[in-house]
């Protein structure tokens, strides 16, 4: 374990450990363009140099190991003064388009040059070298001629998607970034290659002249879109999702997110969404309070008793799961959630870097406390039998299949708790409205069984209320108590009733989650 | 306009006919000097209006390119230092590759400005300005909510003159001499181009 001292700060590092990354660990930012975490070194942008004693020239930190007692200076005179140097031929082709250009705000470049820079430019904008310019790359626009020829695009594709569509072509100073005859990029992680360029060359096209990042509020939550559960940042404005982004979590997807899950906060736009309860009424829906849907729905669970039966979703929080446990064991009636077999794709890849076959968030969770339990068919067949007279179902997956649908043709009386309208709607008797994923707190377990927070963003639209909440006021109705006020103490709740969640509370959870341990599978192999 | 005299008023006098003879001496005197001497302190508007300053903070404009459309970029800085958030935009993509975005909807809410002149001073394109323009009338709110099409279409700005804009010698704005500040005091490191050699 070296012992190294960086800007008069002591500190022990793992071995190998660079400089940059040794840093960052006692909050010093070193500048850099071309270092990623979770890229392969490459040292070209010369950025990161800094002073280190007894050496006779300034080193890249993000390519010198520490060793012991090395003494590095990050702000001396001569480091700042070559961080300048660096960033004036950096900047010497750059168009200075911050005003059009989306990435201000976020942009390295602008940064840098505002704590190290501040020069007049030498060259001017007449003279500068030109280069292409709104290249439509599919998912990502190129701009070539803010390009400061760091190669994280390129190292991204050839490390991570193994795709290689980028390449460096001319030489000098017109040496720039392109793809093979302006081939669109096809793979399902372009979003990422917006995210890794530290300038605007590569520009999300969906997030395109949208808005400016710095009217943006950041919400940290977890990708709903499958059961890998990618960490995420909500950004938002006024209560609406503007983008997904994704948070830095080296367990479950270091810094990557996948396309296909970047555009689902498409799905919480205000319209189309439920925003109050309904009940069929002879002739059509009838618009009632929540509070009188949820009455009605309780009279019919009381009268119903073990003859109700309960389908749980795998896209609910593990919270939302624990209440509607509570309120099925209240009454004694069937539970299950595995419409569609999701347990079985649980841990089957998609691909060979994020995304798995099973598209919900907490099938892991659902498995886990215990709501698979009588069997979906067994369900089924009572409900065709006619010895299910309620049916309560937490999420639309069961009446999105047509032979589910003509199954509970014969159930008399049919609840469900959906975020959206749509022609699944038409089956059931009562449409409570339910919050989405990021109107709400709770938590999520993904495939390697880690179990993370999702955080409530903005508030849901109108009277959409969390699906635990719903659950807990049926329960009070039907005469039992859930006891709990919040999220956080129905999470309590359940870590002090599922022994392997026992400790777990929101705190101790953090930002990046906590793993339980995988029966049955290393967490190696989960993760391999 | 003259010299304006401060009269302080005593509060000690005796109430009593002495007291109103004096006002009525300061009436009578402006009277006799209004009309015989200067003329009216008055201006019959809205015939006539009071002179206002090159730099006065009146209603504001887009300026326009030589093809007819706005010069402005849709960078969102004057709706991001807005101190009274009355600026709105939405931004568009036009075909031109150099200047590739450009204002679909750009609205000042004239009731909620505070006419502070800092949307003049953030922008880069010098392309929002300010006329000399002070009569703001409307019946509704909502005429008062001017769109892009009237920000450029301003057909009383010969009547007025142009008001607040940029000047040439202003191009060191305040974050940058702070910034550049701050690096002489920590680095010790001059103002302008890093040395040579």
């Amino acid at each position: 374990m070296p012992k190294c001292t960086i800007d008069g700060k002591e500190l022990e590092v793992a071995a190998g450990m660079t400089v940059i990354q040794a840093a960052l660990q006692v909050g010093i930012h070193i500048p850099h363009f071309c270092w990623h975490p979770d890229l392969p070194v490459d040292g070209n942008c010369r950025m990161c140099l800094v002073e280190v004693e007894k050496m006779p020239k300034l080193q890249i930190a993000c390519n010198t190991a520490v060793t012991d007692g090395m003494v590095v200076r990050t702000n001396s005179d001569k480091a700042v003064q070559a961080h300048r140097t660096t960033l004036e031929f950096l900047l010497v082709n750059h168009p200075i388009d911050c005003p059009v250009c989306d990435q201000a705000g976020e942009c390295y470049l602008q940064d840098q040059y505002m704590d190290h820079g501040l020069h007049d430019s030498k060259v001017e904008v007449e003279e500068k070298v030109r280069k292409r310019k709104v290249v439509d790359l599919g998912a990502i626009m190129l701009d070539a001629e803010r390009c400061v020829l760091c190669s994280r695009c390129i190292r991204f594709e050839r490390e991570v998607t193994g795709t290689n569509s980028f390449e460096f072509v001319n030489r000098g100073d017109n040496t720039q970034i392109a793809t093979f005859e302006n081939r669109p990029i096809e793979h399902d992680y372009a979003g990422n290659l917006a995210d890794v360029c530290p300038v605007g060359a590569l520009l999300s096209h969906d997030f395109r002249f949208k808005m400016r990042v710095w009217f943006l509020s950041e919400t940290e939550s977890v990708c709903p879109g499958c059961s890998t559960g990618c960490n995420i940042f909500i950004d938002h404005r006024d209560a609406e999702a503007q983008r997904l982004r994704p948070r830095r979590n080296v367990e479950v997807n270091r810094s990557w997110m996948c396309d296909p899950g970047r555009t689902l906060y498409k799905e919480i736009a205000v319209t189309e969404r439920l925003t109050g309860a309904r009940v069929k009424r002879e002739g059509g829906w009838d618009g009632i309070t929540v509070a009188a849907a949820l009455d009605e729905v309780a009279a019919k669970l009381r009268a119903a008793g073990p003859a109700a039966a309960f389908m749980a979703s795998p896209q609910a929080t593990n919270e939302d799961l624990f209440a509607f446990k509570a309120l099925a064991d209240s009454l004694g009636g069937p539970l299950d959630f595995r419409v569609g077999g999701p347990q079985r794709l649980l841990r089957e890849r998609l691909d060979q870097v994020l995304q798995r076959k099973d598209r919900n968030p907490n099938t892991q969770g659902a498995l886990d406390l215990g709501l698979a339990r009588d069997g979906v068919d067994a369900i089924l067949k009572r409900c065709a039998s006619g010895e299910v007279k309620v049916l309560l179902l937490q999420g639309v997956e069961l009446l999105r299949d047509p032979s589910h649908v003509d199954a509970i043709a014969d159930v008399p009386f049919v609840a469900v708790m959906a975020t959206h309208e749509g022609p699944e709607l038409d089956r059931p008797d009562v449409v409570l409205p339910a919050a989405m994923w990021a109107e709400v707190d709770g938590t999520f377990t993904n495939f390697q069984r880690r179990v993370q927070r999702i955080r409530a963003a903005f508030p849901a639209p109108g009277d959409a209320r969390p699906r635990w909440e719903l659950a807990a006021e049926l329960l009070r109705r039907c005469g039992g108590t859930l006891a709990a006020a919040s999220a956080r103490d129905v999470f309590a709740r359940l870590a002090a009733a599922v022994p392997d969640y026992a400790g777990l509370d929101y705190r101790t959870l953090g930002s990046t989650g906590r793993a339980l341990l995988l029966q049955g599978l290393a967490a190696a192999e989960a993760r391999a | 306009m003259g010299v304006t005299r401060v009269v302080s008023v005593d509060r000690n006098t005796r109430p009593g006919i002495i007291p109103i003879l004096i006002g009525l001496r300061t009436t009578l005197v402006n009277l006799l000097k209004t009309v015989f001497l200067r003329g009216a302190a008055t201006v019959q508007f809205p015939e006539q209006k009071r002179p206002t300053s090159g730099r006065y903070r009146g209603i504001h404009l887009l300026t326009v390119r030589e093809d007819g459309t706005p010069k402005c970029v849709a960078c969102y800085m004057c709706a991001t230092v807005c101190p009274a958030e009355c600026i709105y935009i939405e931004s568009g993509e036009r075909p031109e590759k150099t200047i590739e975005k450009y204002p679909t909807r750009f609205e000042i809410d004239l009731l909620r400005c505070v006419y502070c002149g800092f949307c003049v001073d953030a922008c880069p394109e010098e392309a929002i300005m300010m006329s000399r323009e002070n009569d703001l009338v409307g019946t509704t709110r909502e005429e008062l909510i001017i769109d892009r099409e009237r920000l450029m279409e301003r057909a009383k700005l010969a009547e007025y003159g142009p008001g607040y804009r940029p000047s040439e010698n202003d191009v060191r704005r305040p974050v940058r001499i702070a910034a550049l500040e701050r690096l002489k005091r920590e680095h010790g490191i001059v103002p302008g181009p890093p040395p040579r050699g």
